[in-house]
């Protein structure tokens, strides 16, 4: 079974157009969460989102992108990521075209994040728009597939908020049975009056900066990203940069609601066990935990909750970074990862931000401050989505 | 990966069987809508009435193979779009309402993998749960998930598996803009030598219990391959590999199933396509359902019927009498000429 080296990866999110730029603000505690400039809804007003500070000809100008060409913001954003990824890990055309070469993306609301053209062209008001042939989940999939001619596996997941984690699941587990040598992983979805209406019906949205695992905790604020990562095989690694293996991964059905997390945290608690038990760690092993961590009432309790059963009372450092970025739902799992791979590579690790009274049932909270020469081995990052979906992956440092 | 017990919602009897025994079911209409199972045996009314269309005819499909077999192990899903019609309810509300107060029981139905969700929290299942939504792919991909999940464990494990997609007007309007559909209305029996352009709008849920263990098996998934904006050439190529993979010989295949869809721009890739395996006899299925970006899933359960005699080389639904005794189906589909997909079948041991 062949080992799985992460050797690339690329991020744009709502605090930075690249994981340097985000290293950058997560060192500072600079959150991206505030008011919308460029998201079009009712609830720019009332509401802080996680935006890119780009607007749609800025990602077409980024993506050198043809214009009025059906790329949606999903798919532009996508692009973005990918593009910096297969750069960073240096993958040539012929590698991106081979058959042994795969490309597993994940979105929730991919191609209808338009909602207004996508409600004048399903309603059938005037002529088809440009985005007509684009509203399928899988376009933005599509598209990259297309533009750089890849040949080999593609695939699109939805498991709402875990996604792109399941995307790397999937991915690893691809090349670990030598079906592929290399695969590009990940997620994007972009704000979308869709996703806001939805969450905002379900109330779990903050008019706050998010504040994850903190009493006053209010809800989510919704965010916006592309995220992959490149993972290859020990044969393609060779002499390249090895930013982390991947050597954990679980997932496991909550089957308890439809919208909400279980109490007792059944979903949560399978995923990290399954994962832990495929890395071969037992659970003290692990240095750091990237959280879920939504700041709703539900999610914080719940993981929480899962933290004190799998790790005794006693989990490592752990943090959720979307007191940064917003919740980026599909894009959320590969970000994550991302930012941990930094953190452990750079030994820090990075404040969670606005847990100004944290959760008191449980004798632990999150990371406060900035801290330096950490040594990271292994590390944790947890997606739980709407459906039940839970997945936990767990990396660890190349020597 | 086995076939153990499979169930089918179509445009045709299938659910009771009716179809398999003769009873070919010809609409003329511009959608071909499933025919519906009686839910409430399978479904709560409280959850029934907020379910949508591809949840309902999903549950009803995955629910008697639950029922009649136990152990499952995990659920994975093909679904194009899931719950389209519910998506497209929840933003007619944001319009309608100007993003005013809106209830969530449609955004929660929409998403994808609302099903996989609610057959977990049916059968309260905690095992391993995907969702693929990658467009006519993602049945394919279930399997290929599927696949990698039997080959992690030693244990004897399973599966259900499935593939989703529904009917809803948008989708049918969004589809009938880019030209998917025929502009004139023709019975399904004549679909395929139609000679126009597009196709009918259909749709479906095909579920199966698969396992890594042969007992009882109705047949066998022996392998699935995909391949996006391919050449006719890259198409040799490809079947030359998977055969060489999978140690099996071309002639090995006793019949094709193809996914013709009567739109006269693009089945050819169908007819260059046999040429590959120009002495097997093939036959077309979209007559029976329309098409629909999921139907490879349909494709298998007929493939697996096929198999075990269940379907014979005399049914009036097919263009050409078959072999009744066959050992490998090979399905091959494509969707828009751009994406193409193809599942290697076997007869089981049962």
């Amino acid at each position: 079974m062949s080992k799985v080296f992460v050797t690339g990866f690329g991020a744009i999110s709502a605090i930075g157009n690249s994981a340097l730029e985000a290293r950058s603000s997560l060192i500072n505690g600079t959150s991206g969460i505030k008011k919308a400039r460029f998201f079009k809804s009712n609830y720019v007003n009332s509401l802080l989102f996680g935006e890119i500070p780009l607007n749609d000809e800025d990602f077409i100008n980024l993506t050198n992108s043809p214009k009025n060409s059906g790329l949606t913001r999903t798919s532009l954003i996508a692009l973005a990521a990918f593009q910096q990824a297969i750069t960073s890990a240096n993958l040539s055309e012929e590698a991106l075209s081979s058959f042994t070469t795969g490309f597993i993306s994940a979105s929730t609301v991919g191609g209808m994040c338009y909602t207004d053209k996508l409600y004048e062209d399903a309603n059938l008001q005037g002529e088809a728009s440009e985005f007509v042939g684009s509203y399928e989940a899988s376009d933005h999939t599509f598209q990259i597939a297309n533009r750089y001619t890849i040949k080999g596996y593609t695939d699109t997941i939805n498991t709402a908020c875990s996604s792109s984690a399941n995307a790397i699941l999937l991915g690893a587990r691809l090349i670990q049975s030598g079906r592929l040598e290399r695969v590009i992983v990940g997620g994007a979805d972009s704000l979308a009056k869709y996703t806001v209406n939805g969450f905002n019906a379900l109330m779990i949205l903050s008019d706050e900066a998010c504040a994850p695992f903190s009493t006053d905790r209010k809800g989510l604020n919704l965010g916006e990203a592309g995220a992959y990562l490149v993972l290859e095989n020990e044969a393609c690694a060779n002499k390249k940069k090895k930013y982390a293996e991947v050597i954990g991964f679980g997932n496991s059905n909550d089957a308890f609601h439809p919208s909400a997390t279980s109490p007792d945290a059944v979903g949560p608690v399978l995923a990290m066990q399954k994962a832990l038990q495929v890395a071969g760690l037992t659970a003290g092993q692990i240095n750091y935990i990237n959280a879920h961590g939504t700041g709703t009432i539900n999610n914080d309790e719940t993981e929480s909750t899962a933290f004190a059963t799998v790790f005794e009372n006693n989990p490592p450092p752990y943090n959720s970074t979307k007191s940064y970025t917003g919740h980026t739902l599909a894009a959320s799992g590969a970000l994550e990862a991302i930012f941990s791979v930094l953190s452990m590579e750079n030994n820090e690790l990075y404040p969670s931000l606005n847990c100004q009274d944290p959760i008191n049932t449980f004798p632990f909270q999150p990371i406060q401050t900035y801290c330096e020469q950490q040594p990271i081995h292994y590390i944790m990052s947890n997606s739980f989505g709407f459906g039940g979906n839970c997945t936990s992956l767990i990396f660890s440092k190349c020597m | 990966m086995y076939v153990i017990d499979q169930q089918a919602i179509s445009a045709q009897k299938t659910h009771d069987l009716s179809f398999e025994k003769g009873d070919y079911a010809i609409y003329s209409a511009a959608t071909l809508p499933i025919v519906e199972p009686a839910y409430a045996e399978f479904i709560p009314l409280n959850l029934l009435r907020r379910m949508g269309k591809a949840v309902k005819m999903g549950i009803a499909a995955a629910l008697p193979i639950v029922n009649r077999n136990q152990k499952v192990d995990g659920i994975i899903i093909g679904t194009a779009n899931g719950g389209l019609e519910n998506c497209i309810d929840f933003l007619n509300q944001i319009v309608a309402y100007d993003e005013g107060v809106l209830t969530p029981t449609n955004f929660v139905q929409s998403t994808p993998n609302a099903l996989a969700g609610q057959l977990a929290l049916m059968t309260k299942n905690t095992g391993y749960n995907s969702t693929h939504v990658n467009g006519s792919l993602s049945f394919e991909n279930a399997l290929v998930d599927a696949k990698l999940f039997f080959e992690a464990t030693t244990n004897k494990t399973s599966l259900l598996v499935g593939s989703v997609e529904e009917i809803s007007s948008y989708n049918y309007h969004i589809d009938l803009l880019s030209g998917r559909y025929k502009k004139e209305i023709i019975s399904n029996d004549q679909l395929i030598q139609s000679n126009t352009e597009g196709s009918i709008c259909g749709e479906g849920a095909s579920f199966f219990l698969l396992s890594n263990s042969p007992e009882h098996a109705v047949a066998e998934i022996v392998d699935t391959t995909q391949i996006i904006h391919p050449s006719t050439a890259d198409l040799t190529v490809l079947m030359n590999a998977f055969f060489e993979k999978n140690q099996l010989s071309m002639d090995a295949i006793d019949l094709i199933l193809l996914g013709k869809n009567g739109d006269n721009r693009l089945d050819f890739w169908y007819d260059d396509f046999h040429q590959i395996f120009p002495a097997t006899p093939a036959i077309n299925f979209k007559q029976l359902t329309g098409d629909y970006r999921t139907i490879s899933g349909f494709a298998t359960y007929l493939g697996v019927q096929i198999l075990n005699g269940k379907i014979n080389g005399a049914h009036p639904a097919f263009n050409t009498e078959f072999p009744t005794n066959c050992n490998h189906i090979l399905i091959y589909n494509h969707f828009d000429g751009i994406r193409h997909g193809f599942i290697l079948i076997k007869k089981g041991t049962r």
